[in-house]
């Protein structure tokens, strides 16, 4: 375990955009699949049934964009990052970790995805910070998440914060 | 007639790999340590848990029900602090803590049922005008 993961390359590395995403059109049956499950065993609300609108919660890159580009010039964007970035792109060290885990999200929303709708997701770093835990030197990374639809009003913007030790 | 310090509606489930294993084939999230209780083990945990992001999901279903049909959530930030083990029963609750003419402030968190708080957090919310 190092004595700080606050090494040149994080600090470098926070604020620069990574990845642009772009999500296939929602169909109403994404929308229903997923309110089926986030209310399972319950019946979600109709207008889920019906699809007037998706949850605010509903991901749709969860089975793979259809566009995917990185915005580092040392990414070919080959792999695509769907919840982090290219920490090796970035000149990240690979520290070994015995667990990753999410800490949590904030999430500012904006206007509601509805069927026919393609939102483009562009992912930046945010702020890295360690502390120290009971298991060692904690790291916690923060990716800043902006999901804009095809007429670009905002949807929603996120941080996502991993905690790893 | 909603007024500071009142709690809202809770959202309770029991929380299984029947749940978790719904949630990750809709978010392609098959995480082991969701699935199998020997993974969790290995990681130091007593048993599979579920994902941070079916909480998330639950606090919305919350939510949502207190906003009302034309209702919006604006801002919802949680952070996790305990695993949500497998045959929970866990509940969402809020309690509000500001009100303006636009928007309502709250508390989120939640707990299992023996009151221990697994993720808390804060929320804004519109309510619906209807």
């Amino acid at each position: 375990m190092p004595d700080t993961y606050m090494v040149p390359e994080v600090l470098a590395a926070i604020g620069r955009e990574c990845s642009r995403s772009t999500s296939y059109p929602i169909t109403a049956s994404d929308i229903r699949k997923w309110a089926l499950a986030v209310y399972y065993p319950a019946k979600p609300p109709q207008k889920f049934i019906d699809a007037e609108y998706a949850t605010e919660d509903f991901d749709p890159f969860a089975w793979g964009p259809q566009k995917y580009e990185s915005l580092l010039p040392e990414d070919d964007g080959s792999v695509i990052y769907r919840h982090g970035i290219n920490e090796s792109a970035l000149g990240i060290p690979k520290w070994e970790f015995i667990v990753g885990l999410n800490g949590g999200m904030d999430c500012q929303y904006g206007v509601r995805m509805h069927v026919g709708d393609v939102i483009t997701d562009v992912k930046s770093v945010g702020q890295w910070s360690e502390r120290p835990g009971k298991n060692g030197l904690m790291l916690m990374t923060r990716h800043v998440s902006v999901w804009t639809n095809q007429r670009g009003e905002e949807v929603k913007r996120t941080i996502n914060t991993g905690i790893s030790y | 007639m909603t007024s500071v310090g009142d709690s809202i509606q809770p959202y309770v489930v029991t929380t299984t790999v029947a749940n978790w294993n719904r949630f990750a084939a809709i978010n392609d999230e098959f995480l082991p340590h969701s699935m199998d209780d020997q993974a969790a083990i290995a990681e130091g945990f007593p048993s599979a848990f579920g994902m941070g992001n079916m909480q998330w999901a639950y606090v919305h279903n919350m939510l949502r029900a207190f906003v009302g049909e034309d209702g919006n959530i604006i801002t919802l930030e949680i952070q996790f602090r305990r695993p949500n083990t497998k045959g929970q029963r866990l509940s969402a609750q809020g309690k509000v803590t500001a009100i303006t003419d636009s928007a309502i402030s709250l508390e989120v968190w939640t707990q299992d049922e023996e009151g221990n708080q697994l993720a808390h957090g804060l929320a804004v919310v519109r309510p619906s005008k209807k």
